[in-house]
Parts: structure tokens; sequence; C-alpha cells
């Protein structure tokens, strides 16, 4: 860490580390809720569980990014933040918009959008507290008068994010016309913005743990992420199949739907020569972990598996099976839970007061293999559960409910795949909080105005 | 390649396709309204959306679907449901499904009468919007032990006979018989087996409960299948307050040869 201010990243790490263990309990409910019978069912219904599951998601990744955005951005503009006492507000802002939505599903208080069930004032915080932190890193890069090809993916990946959010406040009466847009803030963030934030950062660890020539590493990041857009805008055709729109959305979905995995290939290759050609020398071997797990992860979740049903013959049948979780829980884990928690593990250290070494323990060995195996478990059983789903129940004919008693063992097998990952996960907070938060003393600030050493 | 080649190439790649999206966009917007029916959201059908929307239905159903993937895709529901079955399963659930049986149950959603025809009026405009005929064969919610013949379409008949013929009829995706009436003994899905039918109309004109004014098993059938409501099957799920939860609009959807052709085949199910 060479800027006092750069200390911000911590609380943002740590509450997104809490809400991710939350998210945790809500994901095991569910999948016990899949076994039935559900004795809760009166006060914790499924719908009311789900949309807590997915909405601390997006709320504890959106919250990593804006820490690891703190983090990268004074490194990378060699400046400290234009305002430490705004971050601080935004995060308190975003913590709060969080929980009153969580306590709000309880109650009933939604607005009953797969992903964007965030009621209306909620929203208007959303987009709020979205302006506050752009404004922040605005003033920070716009004072510097210096930024880097990275930083720049990462900023503008963040504030398309928060431009592709605002078709969530308009609602239409027609129903295939509000799910035409709103896939315009679903998709376009995780297969498109989400995705060139994801790169940027991914560029940025590289660059750190590789020591990968930056002029390299960076003319690289804009053919991967004119690739993400190339593929993944027309890309969303695959959420327009089998809804009541024109039917040219469905070659089109299969063709760049088919492409959209280039991109993420591209990632894992660029990830693996940056590493082969300087190699894994960095003492912060648990980051390099992460990294180039996120990388492969994504490779594998988001291209491979979201293949596996784009394609229109196939979705036709596949559409709205548990193929879609088997997808859905493999892609995110591996492009944004994966990243996110890279970014903390390789700040952890510089955050505590530590060296570069001390960030590989055993408990955080455990935690990374314990959260890929129990992925890939949970991968596996959605789809075991998906095909089976698909031949009996839209092949053979048999009805919805006798097909789901029928892939019980899929489900076990979740449950217990889904512990693992949980366990992999607790380990994970443990370790991140064991060391105490370290702030930087005088000292480091003054170091901080110096010019950074190049590492 | 240069970086300002490649920093080129996002740049244009980007906007090129950008261009095409909003271009493909503006064009779908022309063909909405014909696509899903808009001249047919009416109030009720916009304040069932909203119902829809209030009760995070998403959150465990899929439509057109997309949703979740905890309770059944309800595209097509109101083809394969009746509103008096709709409209009495939502008052409630528990009525229709047991845990012991079934191992998920929908929760009471707490609707009032209006909210529950808003909700069904909803749902009958998604049923009809142009999807491309998505779902291929329909998706039930329940099949009992064999579904494997349900959702063909009539032209699947293995010859001209009328029982083929009639067979087919009720395999077919409109009007769904299948949907709710197993044909296999002792299974009752939503109305009762279609197991035995022939036989047992005579069991029930006979039974000295019969309301309707059929005079052979061959009239009974066809009387039950035009108006439902003249004789009801005692049942927890077939009826409520004398209205028989099978709709009673047969007679729209069906040619008379159909109807023939439909009896025909149930009598032969002895």
């Amino acid at each position: 860490m060479r800027f006092r201010s750069q200390f911000v990243a911590y609380p943002y790490f740590a509450v997104a580390l809490i809400l991710f263990g939350l998210q945790m309990v809500f994901g095991l409910l569910l999948a016990v809720k899949y076994l039935g019978p559900d004795p809760i069912m009166s006060w914790m219904p499924f719908n009311t569980a789900k949309a807590i599951h997915t909405n601390l998601l997006i709320v504890w990744v959106l919250a990593g990014f804006m820490g690891a955005a703190y983090y990268v951005v004074p490194e990378e503009s060699r400046t400290e933040i234009y305002s430490v006492k705004l971050a601080y507000i935004q995060l308190i802002a975003w913590t709060l918009m969080g929980l009153t939505a969580v306590i709000g599903y309880m109650f009933e208080w939604t607005a009953g959008n797969k992903f964007l069930e965030q009621p209306f004032p909620l929203k208007i915080v959303i987009v709020i507290v979205m302006l506050m932190f752009l404004y922040n890193i605005g003033m920070t890069i716009y004072k510097a008068k210096r930024w880097t090809t990275t930083e720049a993916v990462l900023v503008a990946g963040l504030a398309l994010a928060a431009i592709l959010y605002l078709p969530a406040l308009i609602t239409y009466n027609n129903y295939t016309v509000s799910i035409y847009y709103r896939w315009w803030t679903i998709h376009l963030w995780v297969e498109g913005v989400w995705e060139m934030i994801q790169a940027g950062l991914l560029a940025y660890l590289l660059i750190r743990l590789s020591g990968a020539d930056r002029e390299m590493m960076e003319k690289w990041l804009y053919v991967i992420v004119g690739l993400v857009f190339i593929a993944g805008i027309l890309g969303t055709a695959h959420h327009y199949y089998w809804i009541g729109v024109p039917a040219y959305w469905l070659p089109v979905g299969g063709i760049f739907s088919a492409l959209e995995p280039l991109a993420l290939f591209g990632m894992a290759m660029y990830a693996y020569f940056a590493m082969r050609r300087s190699g894994f020398g960095h003492p912060n071997q648990l980051a390099l972990h992460w990294t180039i797990g996120s990388a492969i992860f994504t490779a594998f979740g988001a291209g491979l598996l979201g293949l596996a049903h784009t394609w229109p013959a196939v979705n036709k049948w596949t559409h709205g099976t548990l193929i879609t979780p088997m997808h859905g829980h493999s892609a995110f884990f591996g492009a944004y839970v994966m990243i996110v928690l890279a970014v903390m593990t390789y700040a952890k250290p510089h955050l505590t007061g530590k060296k570069d070494e001390s960030a590989e323990t055993s408990l955080g060995i455990w935690a990374f293999w314990l959260q890929v195996g129990g992925m890939f478990g949970m991968t596996l059983a959605f789809g075991t559960a998906g095909i089976t789903q698909t031949y009996l129940e839209r092949i053979m004919g048999l009805g919805y409910i006798e097909t789901q008693f029928k892939i019980q063992p899929h489900f076990l097998m979740l449950l217990a795949t889904g512990f693992i990952f949980t366990a992999g996960v607790a380990a994970f907070i443990i370790d991140f909080f064991r060391d105490p938060p370290v702030p930087p003393s005088g000292g480091a600030h003054e170091r901080g105005e110096a010019e950074p050493v190049t590492p | 390649m240069t970086k300002r080649q490649t920093r080129l190439f996002f740049i244009v790649g980007t906007a090129l396709f950008a261009l095409i999206f909003i271009a493909m966009t503006v064009d779908s917007h022309r063909q909405f309204p014909e696509l899903t029916n808009a001249h047919l959201i009416t109030e009720d059908v916009t304040e069932g959306k909203h119902v829809w929307h209030r009760k995070n239905c998403i959150n465990c159903h899929t439509l057109l679907g997309e949703g979740a993937y905890f309770a059944p895709d309800l595209t097509k529901i109101t083809q394969h449901r009746g509103e008096a079955y709709l409209t009495a399963f939502l008052q409630d659930p528990s009525q229709f499904y047991s845990d012991e049986v079934h191992r998920r149950l929908m929760p009471d959603p707490e609707l009032d009468d209006t909210e529950i025809a808003q909700v069904i009026a909803f749902l009958d405009w998604v049923s009809k919007i142009d999807n491309q005929g998505w779902p291929p064969r329909p998706i039930l919610v329940t099949s009992g032990p064999i579904g494997g013949m349900a959702g063909r379409s009539a032209t699947d008949a293995v010859s001209n006979e009328p029982v083929a013929l009639g067979q087919a009829v009720f395999n077919q995706p409109v009007p769904g018989c299948f949907a709710c009436h197993s044909t296999a003994p002792g299974t009752a899905m939503v109305g009762p087996s279609m197991a035995g039918i022939g036989g047992r109309a005579e069991e029930i004109m006979a039974s000295g409960d019969y309301t309707g004014s059929a005079t052979d098993a061959e009239s009974y059938i066809r009387e039950s299948i035009l108006e439902p409501n003249a004789y009801l099957v005692p049942g927890q799920t077939f009826s409520a307050g004398g209205v028989s939860f099978m709709p009673a609009n047969t007679e729209d959807l069906l040619t008379p040869e159909e109807i023939d052709h439909l009896v025909a085949y149930l009598m032969t199910l002895r």
C-alpha cells in the first residue's frame, strides 16, 4: 500500500465478506427447501429467501468492486483518494440500502422483478450511491491528471454499470417489454460491463503479481474488452428467446452467444501467458491462486457452461430448467466472486501491516480449494438435475411435480456440496479477519505524497 | 498490433455492435404490439401484473421460462386449468397439494377475489403471446405416472379410425384434456382419472345421485365434456360451490366431429 487513503478498501471488503457469509445461510436454506418438506414456509417462503440470496450477492460483489476500485485507483493514478470521508458515507449508505432491502423482502416489500427486486426508493438510493462513488473516483483521477488503461477500463466498467441500472427504474405495462429492458441491466451487467471490471482487475493483479510488461498487458486488455462487447451486446439475444420478441433474435442469439466464450477463453490465455512469461515468483501465492483461478473458472462456468444452453435448438428444451442455475452459479463464482476475493487476498497483507508472504496461510489455501471444489460439485448437481429434468419433464412429458420428486438425489448432492462451499467461505472469512486491520501511520501518508517505486 | 490499434478495435467494435443492437431494439418495438397482443392488455391484465410482482411470484415460478425453478412454469397455465380451478387454487392452495405426497407446496398468497381474477387475466394474456411456439410441447404441472403421450398434435393419430383420432384430440395441446385427466387407474391429477370411464359412466348413472339428463354411457360422457356442471363427480379438487373446475368452453375449441371422436375414444377406456 503506497497511499494512505487506499485503506478505505478495508471496510468495503469487511462489509462485503460479512454479506457473503449471510448469503451462504440463505443459499443453504434454499437447498434444504428443494428437498422439502418446508416447515418454515409460512414465514420464510422460497421466494423471499431466494430474493435475499441473490440480492446479497449483488450488494456484496458491488461493494467488493467499489472497494477494489478505491484500492486500485490511487496506485494507478499515484495520488490519494479525493475524499475519504465521502467513501465512508457511501459505504454506510450502500450497506444500509442492502440491509433495508433484505429486511423489506421479509415483509413483502418488493418490486418482484428477478434480480431487480429493490423497491423504487431503494433503487434511487442505489443510483445516488453510484453517483457519489463515480464523483469521488472521477475527481481523484481528474486531480491527479494521470490515468492508466487498466484503471480506465475498471472505472469505465463501473460507470457503465451505473448507467445500465437506469432502465431498471422504468416500468412497462407490457410484460414482454419490461423483460426486454430488464435484461439491459442484468445481461449487459454480467456479460458486459462487469466483465470489463473483471478484466480491469485481472490486468491490475497480473501486472502486480507477475511483473508482466504493462504496455503488453494493456494492449491485450483492449482486445479482451473489445471481444466482450462484440459478442456480449448482441449476446443479450439469448435472453430474448421465447418471450414474445421477433424471431430474428433466435439466430442472432445463437451466433453471438457462441462467440461469447472467446473473450472468456481470451482472459484465461491472458493469465496463462502473463504467468508463463514472468513466472510464479510473487510471494503472495494465495492471491495468485485466486487470480488464475478466476480466469480459468470463468472460462469454464461462464464460457463453456453458458454455451451449453444458448443454442436456440437446445434452449428450446432446457429453457426454464435447472440448467440455468448450473450456469448461473458457476459463472458468477468464477467471474465475480473469485476476482473480488483475489483483490482482497492481494491487498490483505498491505491492509494489515504484514508482508506479502503472510497471505499464504493453510486456512487460506483450504478456503480456496473448498470453494472451488464445492462450487464444482454444486455445478454438477444443478447440471445433472437439469439434464434429468429436461428429459423427464420436457421430452417425456412427465409433470413438473413428479419430475422434481425424481431428481431428489441431485438436491441432496447440491446440499452436500453447498456445505463444502460454505465451509470454504467460512475459512476465507476467518482467515481475512484473523489479522486486525492496521491503518497507515503518518509516515505512510508522507510516503504516499512521494513518487512511488515501481514494483 | 500496437496499443493504439487494439484500442481502436475496442472502440469501433463496441460502437458498431451497440448500434446494431439499438437498431434491432427499434424494430422490435415496431413488432411488440402485434406479437404480444398489446390491444388485449386491459386494466385487469395490468393490475394482475402488479399482483404478480407484488407477491414476488417470479422467485418460485417461471413465466415465459424466466424466473426461479422451484415451482411450475405458468406460461400456458390458463390453457391447462380453467378459471374456476385457478380461482379455487389461489384461494387456498393447501386444498390441492400436500406435504406428504408432493413435497413442495405453495404458501397461501393471501389474495382477495378481485386480485385473483386480475392475476388470472394477466396469466391468460401471457398465454397468448406469440413466442415462437414455446414450449415445444406442454409443460405439465402434474402428470400422474405416465405422461409420455401427452401433448402430441392431432396429426399424430395412428389411423383415421374415430377412436385413434379421439385419442389424438385428448392428447393435443388445446384443449389439453391430458393436463388434468390421467388415463392411469386411480390417478386423480386435477380431474378424475379417465381410466375405466366407459364402464364407470353406467355405474354413475345407476347410482341415484346422478342429476344430469344423459340416458346412456355415451351421452353421459358427451354431457360431461360440453356441460361440466350438469353432474359433479364428488372430489375436493374437482369442483367448488356447485361449479365444476372443468372449463365449459370445450365446445368452442373443438369441432363437432372432434367431440364425436373424443367420446368414441373415452368409451373405449374400460
